[in-house]
Order: C-alpha cells, then sequence, then structure tokens
C-alpha cells in the first residue's frame, strides 16, 4: 500500500474542528500520526500548542477518539512509562505515544524523556518541533535557531535575538542506546510515514524517538501556506538532516540538491533583522553538524 | 464506563468540536480539468479537509477547512486556487 | 506461629523494612521511587524481593521523585496497583504530580520517611516535610511503631480504594527514629491479607482505548468546583471508613489502633498531652509517671492530620483544664506548630478557659527526652491555676 493509498483510507482520530492556528505543521503532523497509529492507541500531550489547541478536551468532552491524557510539561516519558508498565503487565497491545513540543522535550521535559530513554521503556515519543515556546507566546526554547527573534529574545539595540545555537536533540536521543531514533519533517511525507510505521513497530521493544520538523507561520512570521515549502527548505539546506538510527545502524538521507540556510531564514519575520554574518554562523553550524551525522553515519 | 459525576475529571461525553469552517476569508476551488488525482494536497492538508470518493475523487470538504493555503500551494499542477469567500 | 488467622511471622526488623514487606502483601503492580537517606533500604528492600522472586513486580528505577511521582500516576491511570516511598526533598521535589494525584483521584499509598527540610543542611528526623504538604489533598497518617507501619500500609489502600473515597493514602512514620530501629513485628500471612484487600478495580478512570475518554481535560470554573467539592466530601467520607478499616483489620489480625485517634488514660483526665508520631512512645510513659507524681493527665495520640478529625478530638478535650500540643515541626505563620494550630481551630467555641501550650521540639532530629516532656506538662499545669487560653510556645531543650 503506497503511503498516499494508506493516509487516505485511514480514519482520523483527531476531532474535526481543533483550534490551532492557519498552516499549523504541528495539527498536520498529529493528525497523521495517529492516522498511522491507529484506536489501540493511548497518547500523552503534554502543556503546549496542542494540548492548547482542544485536543486534551474540553470539561465533559473529548478532542480525541482514543484515551487521552495531558501530562505535566515535564513528566510525559515518565508518566507513559508507568502506563507502558501497566500495559505489559497484562499483556495488552497498545500503541504508547508521547506527543510532545519542544519545550517539553529539551527543556522542562529533558530530565524525564532521558530517564525514560535511558531505561528503554517501551514507547514512541514524538517531540514536533516549532523552535519555541508557540503556546503562549512565542518564547524562545533550547532548540531555537541563533538569531531567532522571539519574545523573550526581543531584538533591540543591546540584544541581537537569541544568543546560542540550537540544542540538538536528535544526536542526544540517538546516544541513549534506544531501540529507534529519527528525525522527519511533513514536508517529506513518504518518509515521515514510514518512520512513524517503524517508530509504532520500535515502541513494542523499546524507546523510540522521532524529532519532527514542525513549520509554525504564527509564529516564525510568514503566510499560512508557506508550512509545506518551510519543511523542505529546512531539509534541503541541511538545518533539519534526515537520517534514523535503527537500533545502532545509521542512515542518511544525503541531499542531492543542497540550498543555502539563507534562503530558508529569509523568508520569516523572526530572522528578518539578521546580517551576513549571523546568517554565515547559522551555515557553519549546520555544515558542522552535518559533518559529524555524516561520520556518524558512515559506520 | 460510564461517568460517575465529578470524581476524576474525564471527558468521554463527546467530542469537542470548533467551527474552524468559519475562520477562514479565502477557501480552495480544485480546477478538476487540471487535477491528476496524485493526492499529494490531501497528505498536506493539516485538517484533514481534503476526501476522496469514487464520483467526486479528490475534493474539498468546506466544513473546518480554515482557508490555509497549502493544498494550493503544494499542488504540482497549480490544479487549486484560493478564492475569496463569497465568490463562485 | 499460626492460628486461625493463618500463619503469621514474627520477626525483628526495621520500620523501612515494615514497610517494605506490607507493600509487597499488597502485591503492587508497580513500584517506583528513588533513594534518599532515610527511605532508601524500603526500595532496596523491594528490589531485593523481586530479585529473588518473592514479589511479582515491575519497578522502574526512576531517575528522581519527580518521575517516580509521575509513572506510578500513569500505572494507576492505567488500572494497576502502585506504590512509592521518599522523604524531605523528594516530597518537595515531587509536589507538582503529588498534588495531582488526588486531585485525579488515584488511590494509592505512599510511605513517608519523614525527616525535616533543608535549610538548614539535614538528613534527620523531623515532620516538617509531611506538614508542608498537608493541604495537597492527600490523606495522611502518622503511626508511632514498626508494627503500625506495616499494618497501615494494607489499611491505607483498603481505605485509598474505597469506593466513598477514592484519594491516595501517605503513611507517615519518623525518619531514623523509626526507619531505621529495630522492633518487634507480627507480618501476617500472605492469604488473609488477599482475602481483606480485594485487586483494584477502577470504575472512575482507566486509560484504555476499548474506553476512550479524555483523562483531565482543560476544565473551566464552573465545572473545577464541582470537582473540588466532591473531593472535599470523599475527604470527610475517609474519616468514617479510616474508623470501618481499622475495626474490619482489628477483626482479621487481632491488632486495633483506634480509627483517626487513640486515646491513653483520657477519660477521667483533667490535662492531656497531644502527640503525632513516634513521639507517642515516649508520651506514653510520661503519663504514667505523671500520674504516679499526682497529675491527672492522658494522652490523645492524632493518627490523621488529613482528614482532620476535628469532631472526635473536641469530643476528648472537651471540659479538660489544658492540653499541650507536642510538635515536630513549624507553622512559620503562626509561631507554633501545625498541629497545635489545626486543635486550636477546632476546639475554638469549646471553652475559652482551657489552657493550651504549644511545645516544637524535635527539628531536624534532635531529642525529645521524657525529661523534657515532663517540663513542659509542669508548665502547663502550673499555668493552668492562674491563665486561660494559649500560652507562651515553649520550645524544647536540648544540650547543645
Amino acid at each position: 500500500m503506497s503511503y498516499i493509498d494508506l493516509l487516505r483510507e485511514s480514519e482520523d482520530m483527531v476531532t474535526p474542528g481543533m483550534s490551532a492556528c492557519q498552516g499549523c505543521g504541528a495539527e498536520l503532523i498529529l493528525r497523521r500520526v495517529l492516522q498511522i497509529a491507529g484506536e489501540k492507541t493511548v497518547i500523552g500531550i503534554p502543556p503546549g500548542c496542542m494540548a492548547g489547541a482542544g485536543v486534551v478536551g474540553w470539561n465533559l468532552d473529548n478532542g480525541l477518539k482514543i484515551p487521552v491524557h495531558i501530562t505535566l510539561l515535564d513528566n510525559t516519558a515518565a508518566l507513559l512509562s508507568g502506563v507502558s508498565n501497566i500495559y505489559q503487565r497484562k499483556g495488552l497491545d497498545i500503541n504508547v505515544i508521547a506527543f510532545a513540543g519542544d519545550g517539553a522535550t529539551a527543556d522542562c521535559g529533558f530530565q524525564s524523556l532521558s530517564g525514560a530513554a535511558e531505561r528503554g521503556e517501551k514507547m514512541l515519543y514524538i517531540c514536533y518541533d516549532n523552535e519555541g515556546y508557540m503556546n503562549t507566546g512565542f518564547q524562545r526554547s533550547s532548540t531555537s535557531t541563533k538569531g531567532s527573534m522571539t519574545t523573550t529574545t526581543p531584538v533591540g539595540s543591546v540584544s541581537p535575538g537569541k544568543v546560542q545555537h540550537q540544542k540538538y536533540m536528535p544526536l542526544i536521543m540517538a546516544m541513549h542506546n534506544i531501540e529507534y531514533c529519527a528525525t522527519a519533517s511533513p514536508s517529506n511525507m513518504k518518509d515521515f510515514t514510514k518512520k512513524i510505521q517503524k517508530g509504532l513497530e520500535a515502541s513494542k521493544h523499546g524507546f523510540a524517538y522521532i524529532h519532527v520538523f514542525s513549520s509554525c507561520p504564527t509564529g516564525w512570521g510568514c503566510n499560512a501556506d508557506l508550512t509545506i515549502e518551510l519543511a523542505r527548505n529546512a531539509v534541503k539546506s541541511n538545518l533539519f538532516p534526515l537520517f534514523e538510527v535503527d537500533n545502532g545502524k545509521w542512515k542518511l538521507n544525503e541531499n542531492t540538491n543542497l540550498i543555502p540556510v539563507s534562503e530558508f531564514t529569509k523568508k520569516l519575520k523572526k530572522f528578518k533583522h539578521l546580517t551576513p554574518e549571523d546568517i554565515e554562523e547559522i551555515q557553519e553550524l549546520v555544515e558542522y553538524r552535518m559533518n559529524i551525522i555524516r561520520k556518524l553515519a558512515d559506520n | 464506563m460510564e461517568r460517575k459525576s465529578f470524581i476524576t475529571p474525564i471527558g468521554n461525553k463527546g467530542i469537542y468540536t470548533l467551527d474552524t469552517g468559519s475562520w477562514r476569508t479565502v477557501k480552495p476551488v480544485i480546477y478538476k480539468e487540471k487535477c491528476i488525482e496524485c493526492g499529494i494536497c490531501m497528505t498536506y492538508c493539516p485538517v484533514n479537509s481534503i476526501a476522496y470518493d469514487k464520483e467526486k475523487k479528490y475534493h474539498i470538504n468546506l466544513d473546518f477547512c480554515k482557508g490555509c493555503g497549502i493544498c494550493s500551494r503544494e499542488c504540482p499542477k497549480r490544479a487549486i486556487e484560493m478564492k475569496a469567500e463569497g465568490e463562485i | 506461629m499460626s492460628s486461625d488467622k493463618g500463619i503469621s511471622k514474627i520477626k525483628a526488623i526495621t520500620g523501612n523494612k515494615a514497610a517494605t514487606i506490607g507493600a509487597s502483601l499488597c502485591k503492587p503492580d508497580l513500584i517506583a521511587a528513588y533513594p534518599i537517606t532515610p527511605q532508601s533500604s524500603v526500595v532496596e528492600g523491594l528490589a531485593s524481593m523481586i530479585a529473588n522472586g518473592e514479589l511479582d513486580s515491575n519497578m522502574v528505577q526512576v531517575e528522581s521523585e519527580h518521575s517516580a511521582m509521575s509513572v506510578v500516576q500513569g500505572a494507576v491511570m492505567a488500572g494497576g496497583r502502585a506504590f512509592t516511598a521518599t522523604s524531605a526533598q523528594g516530597l518537595a521535589l515531587m509536589f507538582e504530580p503529588y498534588f495531582r494525584m488526588s486531585t485525579l483521584r488515584l488511590p494509592m499509598v505512599m510511605a513517608l520517611a519523614t525527616r525535616e527540610m533543608t535549610s538548614p543542611e539535614t538528613v534527620w528526623s523531623g515532620h516538617q516535610d509531611a506538614v508542608s504538604v498537608r493541604d495537597a489533598g492527600w490523606i495522611q497518617i502518622f503511626v508511632e511503631s514498626n508494627q503500625e507501619i506495616l499494618d497501615m500500609v494494607i489499611q491505607g489502600y483498603k481505605i485509598s480504594e474505597n469506593q466513598n473515597v477514592l484519594i491516595p493514602v501517605n503513611i507517615c512514620y519518623d525518619g531514623f527514629y523509626l526507619s531505621h530501629l529495630t522492633e518487634r513485628v507480627e507480618i501476617p500471612d500472605s492469604k488473609e491479607v488477599d482475602k481483606f484487600l480485594p485487586k483494584y478495580n477502577p470504575e472512575h478512570v482507566i486509560l484504555n482505548p476499548q474506553q476512550p475518554m479524555a483523562v483531565d481535560p482543560l476544565t473551566s470554573g464552573e465545572y473545577l468546583m464541582e470537582y473540588r467539592h466532591t473531593h472535599l466530601e470523599a475527604m470527610q467520607n475517609a474519616l468514617r471508613v479510616a474508623d470501618e478499616v481499622d475495626t474490619e483489620f482489628a477483626k482479621n489480625f487481632n491488632r486495633a489502633y483506634g480509627g483517626v485517634i487513640d486515646t491513653y488514660r483520657c477519660d477521667d483526665a483533667e490535662f492531656v498531652i497531644v502527640t503525632m508520631g513516634a513521639t507517642t512512645g515516649t508520651a506514653r510513659v510520661a503519663v504514667d509517671m505523671a500520674r504516679e507524681k499526682g497529675i491527672s493527665l492522658g494522652l490523645l495520640k492524632v493518627r490523621y492530620i488529613r482528614p482532620f478529625p476535628a469532631e472526635k478530638i473536641r469530643e476528648v478535650l472537651k471540659e479538660k483544664k489544658g492540653f499541650v500540643v507536642v510538635d515536630k515541626n513549624v507553622c512559620f505563620g503562626w509561631n507554633t506548630g501545625a498541629l497545635y494550630m489545626e486543635i486550636k481551630a477546632a476546639i475554638s467555641d469549646l471553652c475559652e478557659e482551657t489552657c493550651s501550650l504549644p511545645v516544637i521540639g524535635g527539628l531536624g532530629g534532635a531529642d525529645i527526652s521524657l525529661k523534657e516532656l515532663l517540663n513542659s506538662i509542669d508548665i502547663l499545669v502550673s499555668s493552668a491555676k492562674t491563665k486561660a487560653g494559649q500560652l507562651e510556645t515553649y520550645w524544647l531543650r536540648n544540650d547543645l
């Protein structure tokens, strides 16, 4: 079955009307993940854009057709460890999925994520990385690209936006000896679908982590129709390379038509103030990181 | 499991649905003659407002479409145009 | 040793070991705990029992107490029975999911080897950790002996999982004074415990695709008030259920603890000493010695601080000439301990003449000596001749 057939025929487990922004990358990712996972699934969603958009329920209603729990910002992986353990004891074959933003993954929830991954808890942890705390008004996170204009790293006469480079979660998680670790982008939907399927399968044997690029037109400052194009450019510029580590085996999808990072940054208001030197710094980091990933993938 | 009044907060009465179709100011229109039925618009719609059946093939369901324009932008054959709400 | 109550064993064990054995008898599906002085051997004991095949349970070696409470929260949500244990700093660290455990109405038992809260830097005994979280919606029980630890862990699950309660339970026992000291403990027969404590069968919440639900939807204020209302009602139910379970436990295991409070020589007493936790043991001796000296003294042992047994305490303290409350903690806003403050609130409209002495001692592992307890009783008795109402707080003395 081709990925298009799969997505066409599978049931949408999310409420048809959720208050995500127009063109929200995370809404797209959530719907696709649950289409692929199916109804024998429980999902934990920490506070953030997706929880804020109504999928975790309101008063007496659910927001999904499957069980969902809004975890605390800092304990998604830990709480789902408990759930996963009980399902194993009871012999239940249920997908256990975490769907967390970069704040709940790389910052506040990093400790519990690292603990659960190190223990090899059986779950699929998906991080939708929109490079900031978007639900609360675009504050910076540790995965925000250097130079990003956010509400906590504003651009003024004294401050040039975020001064640190982004923390790179995929490699950090790959070093936890987990069952499956991958990066994915909704622009490359065929690859995305395959990785989600692999992640779900791997989650039956151990910890699976997938880091997904989630465009945020509202927060980054561009038209709502650019979601997929931005994700595509992020992949093509190696700002967000696509690779996977399947039980220790590395595989990198090398780009054949590379574009400069400036192609990605020029479309966004949050990078409007960047000088050529600033963009050069980001380009250098991208190349430095790619060299490391290439060497790791070579073995 | 029936709801026991106000013990653990749980939501299982219905599925909370917002009328997001009322948000848009532009709506997508598919030009059938240009459409090659590749299905790519459907894979990229964040709201799952592009459905398929044997008669209408790929078609827009305007109930919840937010008018983001991704389908129009990504269509490889430029077969989808965003038109102002109210335009026919 | 056998009886018609099955075969029970008698062992000399520490408080931590009693908590370990009590928990194992309740057959938890999942245990997640982080080591912290003075609780560490609880977790070690359980790990050892699992490793030897004596206990069939999933043990999750979490990386912090915050995760420990989160893991058990997920486990109970998925329909399992869970157990954890901690102390002071660990309790403080887990406060975020701790508050949620009770407000999600997820039943469980947590052993708390009570310890003074840092700062000053300390690892030793105190009650500050438990009293600091007393308004997080949990049931809190203080015990006096290692036997009581083991028995209350079992009773704790029974109370917690009762359909009219559904509130998690803290079993609080003094760090080092109970956790590390050895006492004679009778270990009940496992089959008898199984009869007393059926399997956990959740009817109010479950994470299962066969019964899809959002657990904890975003909730508006009007609904939130309903949830709080039922939680408070359940707390009041717990006062009744606690006494019922104590009675039922006595029928099955021949040991009774009095329910939400216990008294010793109080009926004809003019003065009462009120204690919570291990100090009670010393206070019992103080009562006997005071009686020999001609002071009409009785003991009120507060077992449950949450829910607060206001009615029963009023019954005991009404028409008494005076009472002393020994607090192993401070209530920062009131210049007394927390237990004194709560008792004062409970009896406030009873009698203006009743003389009461707030006593603070035993913080950070400092000794509460028999001599000092008797001293505070003397202060109360002599003050009661001429004064009424609340006396100046007396800080128990130690040799520095």
